[in-house]
């Protein structure tokens, strides 16, 4: 369980964190997203105690994270790979976290292993691509077999069977009713992982919901259609609640109305469809919508 | 919320005694300490720079009334700055590599990362100080020998007693390494401080030797610089420019203070 309650960090005269509350259930993944910027990191940085608040609190299971007699035990950290020596062996590195907690080197081992990293244990880490890095990162987090996960970017740099064994690792560790807070700017497979969401933008959080709920409250439903007579079926199925949008000659793309419904008005008027495809929304649709406004770094729009 | 939610399945909590001591952060620092090639690298150039020059002068210095410990000592003035950056990069490096981060998360107590850190530190230049001296005493003792002179090890103020107050105050030169590495955080100025403090500031203070009455205070203060104190304990005599308690005392107040500015520092600013 991890709480934060009016968390506030400011760095001058810049908020990157305003007022967050949020609390982090055990026995869920919960997905912490968000833009670049919009003070996740920090937020994360904030609950371990390695930036102090400038107000409110955080605390891992009812403590503050300073205040925990075992916090490799309490909670797994992954901050971001280049948290490790440069000239010491994964191994070593491993070892010296182990260290401070008692906790014995076969489980160094273990983690090694779990990481898939018992080929360079041994090499220095500043040798260590992204992956491997991210990966001995995850290891670290796993040490002391920690209640609590706190991942930030944990895919960051992984191939692909990397990717899917975090995610079955998190949904594991969820499931034995740890708590799992995991971010993540690849929606597909933050959609795949999480079971709740807290989305950040500039500092606040915005939205802070199940995942299915969050999705079902800012996407809409649209229905594809194709047709060789468009304009016909417009008129057939145009009303006041109902919006069109034709993206090519012979494809409408309609919000409002159910696809069995433009099927029906099809079938009375004689109007042939090529395709009736409905589509539901998105994680990252939602995501898209809810944070329009609050990204920092906004790409530009390519015309 | 109307509907009834399975609790969720907690996780029993065992004491499997896996949690953090003061003990245990000081294995760990010893592991970071012994796991990084720069530590033994610069371990054995004091080695190798502390017995070639104690033979050095043992061979070149044959005045009557020369006592051949202080050819055993002397190199101090050189591997001082191997001590003092001992104990800089072994902070500085965390923060340039990022791994003051996973240090913090592992031992959130900050004050006893700072202990932990200098203990180890001190602990590791003072032994192999002892070790290294030791050495270069055995070797002084062989050129030496040639002349009918000898390290008198009768007399532990002939002997014993510089070599481990040698040690000793290449522990306080790794200290003041660390306090500037905690409250600067970046190699190169932590390393510039404290070469400044053990070595510049020495020349600079001799200087003002040449200057007028007026100027007399900054020679007399700079007998309380680290290097400077440290010559006083190492060979206490009439002429030194400390009594021996007052020095052991300055080399203490350089460790306390310099320790309490970094964990100052090290507690107030975010990591």
């Amino acid at each position: 369980m991890i709480t934060a309650e009016g968390l506030t960090k400011r760095f001058g005269d810049k908020t990157a964190v305003d007022d967050v509350s949020f609390t982090v259930k055990p026995g869920t993944v919960t997905g912490f997203l968000g833009p670049n910027g919009a003070g996740k990191s920090t937020t994360m940085r904030l609950i371990v105690g390695l930036d102090r608040p400038t107000s409110g609190r955080a605390a891992v299971a009812g403590r503050e994270y300073r205040k925990l007699r075992a916090p490799l035990t309490e909670v797994g950290v992954l901050l971001d790979a280049k948290a490790v020596h440069t000239g010491r062996s994964a191994r070593n590195h491993l070892r010296a976290m182990a260290a401070t907690h008692g906790i014995p080197a076969s489980r160094v081992d273990e983690v090694i292993d779990l990481a898939g990293i018992g080929s360079v244990a041994r090499k220095r880490a500043g040798k260590f691509s992204l992956g491997m890095g991210q990966r001995l990162g995850i290891a670290s987090a796993l040490l002391g077999d920690p209640h609590t996960l706190i991942l930030d970017e944990p895919v960051n740099g992984l191939d692909p069977e990397g990717v899917r064994w975090v995610r079955q690792f998190v949904r594991h560790a969820a499931s034995e009713g740890r708590t799992v807070l995991l971010s993540s700017h690849l929606m597909s497979e933050m959609a795949q992982t999480a079971d709740h969401v807290i989305v950040m933008g500039r500092g606040r959080v915005l939205a802070d919901a199940p995942l299915a709920d969050l999705v079902r409250s800012w996407t809409r439903n649209t229905v594809r259609v194709r047709t060789p007579r468009p304009a016909d079926l417009a008129a057939a199925v145009g009303g006041p609640d109902v919006e069109i949008v034709s993206s090519a000659p012979d494809l409408l793309d309609v919000v409002g109305l159910p696809a069995a419904r433009i099927g029906d008005l099809a079938a009375e008027r004689g109007i042939p469809l090529h395709e009736l495809t409905p589509t539901t929304g998105s994680l990252e649709d939602a995501y898209l919508a809810l944070t329009g406004d609050s990204v920092e770094y906004r790409t530009k729009e390519l015309s | 919320m109307t509907t009834a939610q399975a609790p969720a399945p907690t996780r029993t909590s065992v004491d499997t005694g896996r949690r953090l001591t003061f003990f245990r952060a000081l294995r760990s620092e010893w592991i970071k300490l012994a796991t990084l090639r720069s530590t033994w690298w610069s371990i054995g150039i004091a080695a190798a720079l502390t017995i070639g020059i104690a033979v050095l002068i043992a061979q070149a210095i044959e005045a009557p009334g020369f006592d051949p410990i202080q050819a055993v000592v002397m190199p101090i003035q050189f591997t001082m700055l191997l001590a003092g950056i001992i104990g800089a990069i072994s902070v500085t490096g965390e923060y340039s590599t990022g791994m003051i981060r996973s240090t913090l998360t592992a031992n959130p107590v900050r004050g006893s990362v700072l202990a932990a850190k200098s203990v180890v530190l001190a602990l590791f230049l003072f032994l192999s100080s002892v070790v290294i001296f030791t050495v270069a005493a055995v070797a002084v003792s062989l050129v030496v020998a040639s002349r009918d002179q000898s390290i008198d090890w009768s007399d532990p103020s002939a002997s014993l007693l510089p070599i481990l107050v040698s040690s000793l105050s290449m522990a306080v030169f790794a200290l003041i390494g660390v306090s500037f590495g905690f409250i600067l955080r970046s190699g190169a100025g932590a390393i510039a401080a404290t070469v400044g403090v053990l070595f510049v500031l020495p020349i600079v203070a001799s200087f003002f030797s040449m200057a007028g009455e007026a100027w007399a205070w900054v020679v007399d203060a700079s007998a309380y610089l680290p290097v400077a104190a440290a010559q006083s304990a190492i060979m206490p005599s009439e002429t030194a420019a400390l009594d021996a308690p007052v020095a052991f005392l300055t080399l203490g107040c350089w460790v306390v203070g310099g320790a309490l500015v970094a964990w100052g520092v090290l507690r107030s600013r975010d990591a």
